[in-house]
């Protein structure tokens, strides 16, 4: 974990990178004319924000260990890297919450974004839900990397193809219909979505709901996964090729 | 003279297989190809989500853009790189222009750029609202050609800084993304604040964006001659001042004894 | 006027320690190093880590500015003429890096032969006999991360070679190479002396500089210590005598009691599993009686007496630095 804070790279993803991105969809906004997209907007900024730094984090972990050698000794280590893993992805989530706070703060500060919440004690709900199970999902993905050393250059890869298939920015609806179920299965999804409902007014419920699930889902896949791809790694001697 | 053309065609070739790490099917299909694309679908749809612009005016600016992924990301790995494997001292000791070796790794970058735009041209032109005007083919090839070239040549400037960081992609990244803010790729400029516009100017893309606009638009290329001479422009100034750069951390690191630092 | 001439060569580096309150610190790694080399002979520049011999060869091939003094490689000087100098000489340096992983053996050598202008004709030519000179053919189309240490030490050796340099550098070429790749690389080092160049190397190990070098420089901490031939060196410390001496517990008095007796140059403590050994310098004169005397009290085990050798030589050298 303070790996990862040394880092100034992880510093700019997390924070940097999605103020600016946020920037542009305002200024998007803007010109559009629909100015009551911002908040809109700016939730779904944040939780990109989320998810990048989860994202750059998980995929990140790995590749460091693998390069720092660490991965094996890992690997062979007592504990199952299951356990080690978790609180890793879980705490890059974690400082996902500080992008989505600094976009917001953003928003408000340069943009005169409003930021009011419509249920204040859902959302307080919302965000550890939406958070954990995105945690959760960067997992999984990290449970692959173990195994391939490109995962790196796919990681790179996946921000703006999730972005638009769980709709942070702007509605899924715009997309064609065979991308729908694609973004009911990431958790991103569902995060944003428990999320938005809860600030801008509407029911969460589900959407946390889900969340919780996926969330669950995720773990018990990513476990079995990690296990096999254990065994295989060990046998194709690519856990230490740095 | 006939050796500084084989350290820049021969060596530069060699070296970029050497150094970029992306060529390999694995890394390259999601890169430099599906990165791209998807990043183009992204902000065509941000636009139409709030009627923002045109489908051609994001397809326009971000097919220019991602030749940055070749243009920064592959400069500043071909030659920031030298400093993780080190080879940067075996380098300083030969005798070979330091031009050449530095110049001669643009060019496979250059034409990596190209492909890259191209592509994205064609993702826009295939899957989203996007319809060149007839016969302006070849204007814009020539102003993606130019714009391509004062990227890389940017890109030069970050691989320079990225010898003399511990991590090239320190640089990189956020010049990427500003890119993304600033260039007229996503936002038009005269929404832009001043002071944002006013740094636009002096970014490479900018310039040959509005100009591939226009002429995407049916314009001629003799109407945005200006604008293309600007970008040109732009490019020749970041190309000397990479080299002068790179000369200074040359004279630096002999006398600061910084070579090897990682 | 030697091939390679280095007058009063020093360098300074600063170094800062601390994030917030950086205090600076210059550490003279070299201190007015001066030393030639004539053409055709292999010279070897020897002392313990850290002594300054990687930066005094930096400097020499155009690395480093020397923060004082001049240096000349055949004629040229190395920091108005770096250009020159470079052309001519080739630099080999120990270690795993410095090489690219991703590409093959023979990509490598490509790659340096257009930096070093080998004229295309004979690239080819050169490149087939440096691969069969350093044993390396056959494995050229490999890719050099799959390559061990000693390969990629002998692919640095070719590297070096590429341009058929007149002076060849070699900067601690053997170390971590296993016994049979150091007795190989040693042996084409030689070779290279036979076939008309002129060779500075760099060790710390003493019997390969026995071995190899026409002459010896020892450096150590900045400074050259001694110069001469391997025969000259030893030569210094043949009219004395080593005593060595097992203990089981020794103190600091007692060592110091032994240094004052007459006669004795010098004494070094070397621990040796549970005891240590004292390997006590002497002008030659039969002082192993006295020497006991101050040790009445420890237990003392072996003690014998011997010829000194070039290792004997550089220790005292060393130490009295």
């Amino acid at each position: 974990m303070k790996q990862l804070m040394r880092s100034a790279l992880f510093v700019f993803t997390s924070l940097i990178e999605p103020l600016i991105m946020a920037t542009i969809a305002f200024y998007t906004a803007k010109a559009g004319g629909k100015p009551e997209a911002l908040f809109y907007m700016a939730i779904g900024a944040g939780v990109m924000g989320i998810w990048s730094s989860t994202l750059f984090g998980s995929g990140g972990v790995i590749s460091w260990q693998r390069w720092e050698g660490t991965l094996e000794l890992l690997v062979a280590s007592p504990p199952p890297l299951l356990v080690i893993v978790v609180p890793l992805t879980i705490a890059t989530a974690t400082i996902g919450i500080y992008s989505l706070s600094a976009t917001l703060l953003w928003g408000w500060l340069l943009f005169d974004i409003p930021f009011h919440l419509a249920h204040p004690l859902l959302f307080v709900i919302a965000l550890p839900a939406g958070v954990i199970s995105m945690g959760l999902l960067g997992l999984l993905i990290a449970a692959t990397f173990v195994l391939y050393r490109e995962a790196n250059a796919l990681s790179n890869m996946l921000e703006f193809p999730i972005a638009l298939v769980t709709g942070l920015l702007f509605t899924t609806a715009l997309l064609p219909d065979w991308t729908h179920p694609i973004g009911w299965v990431l958790a991103p999804t569902w995060a944003v979505n428990a999320i938005r409902e809860s600030a801008l007014g509407g029911s969460p419920g589900m959407a946390i709901v889900l969340c919780l699930v996926l969330g669950a889902a995720y773990v018990v896949l990513a476990s079995w996964f990690l296990r096999v791809l254990e065994v295989k790694a060990r046998e194709k001697a690519t856990l230490s090729l740095a | 003279m006939r050796s500084w053309l084989r350290v820049f065609f021969v060596g530069g070739l060699i070296a970029y297989r050497g150094l970029f790490n992306w060529l390999r099917p694995a890394h390259y299909f999601p890169t430099m190809l599906a990165h791209p694309m998807f990043q183009i679908l992204f902000f065509a749809y941000l636009g139409r989500s709030v009627n923002a612009q045109s489908d051609a005016f994001y397809v326009v600016g971000n097919a220019v853009q991602v030749s940055a992924m070749a243009g920064v990301y592959g400069m500043a790995i071909t030659i920031g790189g030298e400093r993780w494997t080190q080879t940067l001292g075996p380098l300083m000791a030969t005798p070979a222009s330091r031009l050449a070796i530095f110049l001669g790794r643009a060019l496979p970058n250059l034409v990596q750029g190209l492909i890259v735009s191209t592509f994205g041209f064609c993702v826009g032109r295939l899957l989203l609202d996007f319809h060149p005007a007839p016969g302006s083919l070849p204007a814009l090839a020539l102003i993606l050609l130019t714009t391509v070239a004062s990227c890389t040549a940017f890109g030069m400037v970050i691989g320079a800084f990225g010898l003399r960081l511990r991590d090239s992609f320190l640089v990189a990244n956020p010049a990427y993304f500003l890119m993304l803010l600033f260039c007229g790729v996503n936002v038009p400029l005269a929404v832009l604040p001043t002071w944002m516009s006013t740094i636009s100017s002096y970014l490479p893309l900018t310039h040959g964006i509005a100009a591939a606009r226009e002429v995407a638009a049916g314009a001629s290329l003799g109407s945005v001659s200006g604008l293309v001479g600007t970008e040109a422009l732009i490019g020749l100034c970041y190309a000397v001042a990479a080299y002068l750069f790179l000369r200074f951390f040359e004279e630096e690191s002999r006398r600061r004894a910084t070579l090897d630092r990682m | 006027m030697g091939v390679i001439e280095a007058h009063e060569l020093r360098r300074t580096y600063r170094t800062s320690t601390g994030t917030f309150r950086r205090k600076s610190l210059d550490v003279e790694a070299v201190r007015g190093v001066t030393f030639a080399v004539e053409s055709g002979e292999l010279f070897g520049l020897l002392g313990p880590n850290g002594a300054g011999k990687t930066t005094t060869i930096k400097m020499l091939i155009t690395l480093l500015i020397p923060t004082s003094g001049t240096a000349r490689v055949l004629g040229h000087d190395v920091v108005k003429d770096a250009r020159e100098v470079r052309r001519r000489i080739g630099y080999v340096f120990g270690g795993d890096r410095g090489l690219y992983d991703r590409l093959s053996g023979l990509d490598n050598l490509r790659y340096f032969a257009e930096l070093y202008a080998v004229p295309p004709r004979e690239m080819r030519r050169r490149i087939g006999e440096l691969l069969d000179l350093v044993g390396l053919a056959g494995r050229e189309n490999e890719r050099v991360e799959g390559y061990s240490r000693g390969m990629r030490q002998r692919l640095h050796i070719a590297r070096g070679l590429l341009h058929d340099p007149p002076v060849v550098f070699l900067d601690e070429p053997t170390i971590g190479v296993d016994p049979v790749g150091a007795r190989e690389l040693r042996a084409t080092i030689a070779q290279l002396v036979e076939a008309g160049k002129t060779v500075l190397l760099t060790t710390h190990y003493m019997f390969e500089a026995d071995q190899l070098c026409n002459r010896i420089a020892v450096i150590s901490q900045g400074e050259i210590v001694a110069e001469g031939t391997p025969a000259d060196l030893k030569a210094n410390v043949s009219e004395g005598g080593v005593v060595e001496i097992e203990v089981f517990g020794i103190d600091e008095p007692a060592v110091q009691r032994l240094r004052a007796i007459e006669g004795v140059r010098s004494v070094g403590v070397e621990p040796r599993e549970q005891a240590q050994v004292l390997v006590v310098q002497t002008d030659g004169r039969e002082l192993t009686h006295a020497l006991l005397v101050p040790l009445d009290g420890a237990q003392v085990g072996r003690v014998s007496v011997r010829e000194p050798t070039l290792e004997d030589a550089y220790v005292a050298l060393v130490r009295e630095s």
